[in-house]
């Protein structure tokens, strides 16, 4: 799919040079320059914190940087705010879309540039356009279906219209496929493909080395604020692009042995909640169960119910025997449950407090209190240790957790609800926006606490994580579990069909395996 | 001097450091000499003629600011202060009234049922919001006049001192009293919402309890993730501010005029002084007394003001608007990319986007005076 032709022949679409900004204690940009040609796929990598979101803040005028020029189809620009960037032919699709939800698709995409009659909103046309535009770029949506009706691969699709009827011609994608299926990523891409054949370029911000790897003509690679890597896709690797994103040689999809599984820990039993209906599934000591599936079939509320957020409609749920369907979230801590909740700024953790604060939450009524008084020196000292242990990068404990990086916020979450050495483990999306070094050092530590006899049960996007750590797996699919696969028969093809849906329509759908301890 | 440098460069000096400089313009602006009008707030509230009066201020503008600032800590507002302030003053005017046990007695009974009518209405609203949904905000504040009411009644009609064209009891007998210090108008009762303010302090920074209460205005969902219950905690939470809005009203009855007087214990808006002085220290105990001891000068010293020069005392509650208007906008700052880099120095950290949360406990509005 690369363009025949070298990419090198092109004029460039989009020119920063020598971009610098730097934020209070931080260097976010120094003197990157990145060229991305017309009707190419260009693909921006780095760690969380190297600078690729200011960068493109850069670009899109929401940031003004402190040195260096940005140039658009060759004329000099400064924009003041995305209003100056879209008119100048460059559009950014946000990671968190902005789409009104009980407008029509055709009203989103008309919106701030309406077709107009008499000074009125022409419908009609505003409706034609939409079709034109679905046409011309095989994104194929219903113009007349309400935004909030359509899942999010075609609520995706909104957004490029919405671009495309502005005329832009630099496409911005922040992180595209963190929301969609492996089928809807495969059909993103091939109109990212479509359109840099027309001759538009596509600015793909992203981590995910698969998705560089097969639907990107060239990589820039950023780390510490600071381009370290312009690389070719055609003639590089996932090793490479990884190594230059940490600075280190990276082991990539490491696949665990597995565990020594023993008694039953957690027994749910035809369970339903708000989106979730009859699961059943055990996890046992000494043994990580994987909930695969695409963001939304259920497994935020179904890991909620578990941890006592949520109430539990019907069936029931057993902790070390006991009956815990209807307890409250401090009961079951109490029996040995630590959860890790997917959202680690506004659950898991209170930014605005510190370090030893957010370490101490849970642990403030046992170990670290005696009759209700709780010593300040004990919860320091508490932290202290934790920071040692799970070697989370802090100043001190008095910092604000806000302070801290992703990764080290992550660290910070686990490592506290590890501590808690309680018989079950709930995590969510353990490594999601975190560094790939972090990674690492957070999966070992998963495999450590599983290795010392608990049970964890594991909820991830990432098929490589689920597939690297998990004993057994489970698919949801629109609030069930609708498949279950022993470590081994886990490929990511056949996970992938399970999380669309069991792969309707494709002959090689696997059977589901019947869920079974 | 780094601690120095971060105390100016705190939001609530710098805004305090604000409304000053305003004021002073205004001053200018009108034709009055702002240093003379200064050193009059300052002389009349500081000075030996006025220092009483302060602290009798203080005593009931920081006593509404404690019971405002308990709960705010966790991020719930208690709109209901006037109600329970004056349910409190009437229970202990019952209490002081028909006790037949010793005066001494009769006081400290008669304290405790303040309270404890403060404490009652006050849980009342939390129960409305955990049982039925009510926001507390609107529970505390609707049952808030009610109560006001009810009070007034009592003094219009069953309580009424016999012969008297006042809406007011009967003066509570010889003894059941405050004991006062030397000839001056300060009341034990100031002792007594200063040990509040220690208790309050305490458990803010050393108990279980106290961190659960933090972590819950910090962040609620947290809060809750981590299994603290935020309706029980409410109840919990709410009593105590009720109790001490009923321990204030309490010690208004029991001070001079020494009887419960329709309308006598809301008339100074001492609830919003006390509201306004919980939201400037965000619910910090230390920056709780300061704060209010602020706006009892600013109250005490704008009279003082009035009477020696020719400003009007208005001119501290103009002082007052601006300080809060500097500190309401200092929370939004950082929305905003420019004033971002305005201010870029002066908060590296994330500041707090809601009055809810309070700042971390180590923010240095404890140096603010």
């Amino acid at each position: 799919m690369t363009p025949p032709s070298p990419a090198d022949a092109r004029a460039a679409a989009v020119e920063l040079r020598g971009i610098a900004k730097r934020f209070p204690g931080t260097l976010a940009n120094d003197a990157v320059d990145l060229t991305v040609r017309r009707g190419e796929i260009h693909a921006l990598m780095g760690e969380n914190g190297a600078g690729k979101s200011t960068l493109m803040s850069v670009l899109y005028g929401m940031v003004r940087p402190d040195a260096g020029s940005v140039r658009v189809d060759g004329r000099e620009v400064a924009f003041a705010d995305p209003g100056d960037a879209l008119a100048a032919g460059l559009g950014m699709v946000h990671q968190s879309f902005k789409l009104f939800d009980s407008l029509t698709v055709a009203e989103n995409v008309v919106y701030a540039a309406e077709p107009r009659r008499f000074g009125l909103v022409d419908r009609g046309a505003a409706r034609r356009r939409v079709r034109e535009l679905a046409e011309e770029h095989g994104l194929a949506v219903d113009p007349d279906a309400r935004v909030g009706d359509l899942p999010v691969g075609l609520r995706q699709r909104v957004e490029i219209l919405k671009l495309l009827h502005r005329g832009a011609r630099t496409l911005i994608l922040d992180e595209p496929t963190a929301v969609l299926t492996p089928t809807e990523a495969d059909a993103l891409f091939a109109v990212l493909k479509s359109l840099a054949a027309q001759g538009r370029s596509v600015i793909l911000v992203t981590h995910k080395l698969r998705e560089v790897l097969e639907g990107s003509d060239r990589v820039t690679v950023l780390r510490d604020g600071r381009v370290v890597a312009g690389l070719v896709t055609a003639e590089t690797s996932a090793a490479e692009i990884a190594a230059a994103m940490t600075g280190r040689a990276v082991e990539l999809d490491r696949v665990h042995a597995p565990g020594t599984p023993g008694d039953v820990i957690l027994d749910v039993t035809d369970l339903a909640t708000d989106g979730v209906r009859d699961v059943r599934l055990t996890v046992r000591a000494g043994e990580i169960v994987g909930i695969a599936g695409v963001a939304g079939n259920g497994q935020s509320e179904l890991v909620e119910a578990l941890a006592g957020l949520r109430p539990v409609s019907a069936g029931r749920v057993a902790l070390l025997g006991d009956d815990i369907t209807h307890a409250s979230a401090t009961e079951r801590r109490a029996k040995g449950l630590a959860y890790v909740p997917e959202d680690r700024h506004a659950v898991g953790t209170a930014t605005a407090a510190s370090v030893a604060d957010n370490l101490a939450m849970g642990h403030h009524r046992t170990s670290l209190s005696s009759r209700g008084l709780l010593a300040p020196a004990a919860v320091r000292g508490h932290a202290r240790r934790l920071i040692e242990r799970f070697g989370i990068k802090a100043a001190s404990p008095e910092v604000s957790a806000s302070s801290l990086s992703g990764g080290n916020l992550q660290k910070l979450l686990i490592g506290r609800e590890l501590a808690h050495d309680a018989s079950l483990l709930l995590v969510e999306q353990p490594t999601r926006g975190v560094d790939i070094g972090a990674v690492r050092n957070i999966h070992d530590q998963l495999i450590a606490y599983r290795d010392a006899g608990h049970a964890v049960l594991l909820v991830s996007a990432e098929l490589s994580e689920i597939r690297g750590l998990a004993d057994r797996v489970l698919v949801m699919y629109e609030g069930r579990v609708t498949a279950s696969y022993e470590k081994a028969a886990a490929d990511e093809r056949t996970l992938g069909l399970a999380m669309a849906g069991g792969g309707a329509g494709s002959p090689a759908a696997p059977s589901p395996v019947e869920v079974g301890d | 001097m780094n601690h120095i440098t971060r105390t100016v460069r705190s939001p609530v000096a710098f805004s305090v450091l604000a409304g000053v400089v305003i004021g002073a313009l205004f001053l200018v602006g009108t034709g009055a000499d702002p240093v003379a009008a200064y050193g009059a707030v300052l002389g009349g509230s500081l000075g030996a003629d006025g220092i009483g009066a302060t602290l009798t201020t203080l005593t009931s503008v920081l006593g509404l600011a404690l019971a405002l600032a308990v709960p705010l800590r966790a991020g719930l507002i208690n709109l209901g202060g006037d109600g329970q302030l004056v349910l409190g003053g009437m229970a202990a005017a019952v209490t002081g009234l028909y006790c037949p046990l010793p005066a001494p007695l009769t006081v400290v009974l008669a304290l405790l049922a303040g309270m404890a009518a403060g404490a009652g209405y006050a849980a009342l609203a939390a129960l409305c919001e955990n049982r039925f949904g009510v926001p507390l905000l609107v529970s505390s504040l609707l049952l808030s006049y009610p109560a006001a009411s009810f009070a007034s009644w009592l003094a219009r009609y069953p309580l009424k001192e016999p012969g008297s064209s006042l809406p007011q009891t009967r003066q509570l007998p010889d003894g059941v009293a405050l004991p006062r210090f030397g000839s001056s108008t300060v009341t034990v009762g100031l002792l007594l919402v200063v040990l509040a303010a220690a208790a309050y302090w305490f458990t803010d920074r050393r108990t279980a309890f106290g961190y659960e209460m933090r972590m819950t205005g910090l962040s609620s969902r947290f809060a809750a993730y981590a299994g603290v219950e935020r309706g029980g905690l409410a109840l919990r939470l709410m009593a105590v501010s009720g109790a001490l809005a009923g321990l204030v009203g309490a010690i208004g009855v029991l001070s001079f005029p020494y009887r419960f007087l329709d309308g006598s214990l809301t008339a100074s808006g001492y609830t919003w002084t006390g509201l306004t002085a919980a939201l400037l220290a965000g619910a910090a105990p230390v920056g709780t007394v300061l704060a209010s001891f602020f706006f009892a000068v600013l109250q005490v010293g704008g009279l003082s003001m009035e009477r020696t020069t020719e400003v009007p005392r208005e001119l501290t509650q103009v002082l007052q608007a601006i300080v809060i208007v500097f500190l309401a906008a200092r929370l939004r700052f950082p929305r905003s990319p420019g004033l971002t880099r305005l201010f870029r120095g002066r908060d590296t950290e994330q500041t707090p986007q809601t009055p809810q949360s309070p700042q971390s406990p180590e923010s240095p509005q404890g140096e603010l005076a």
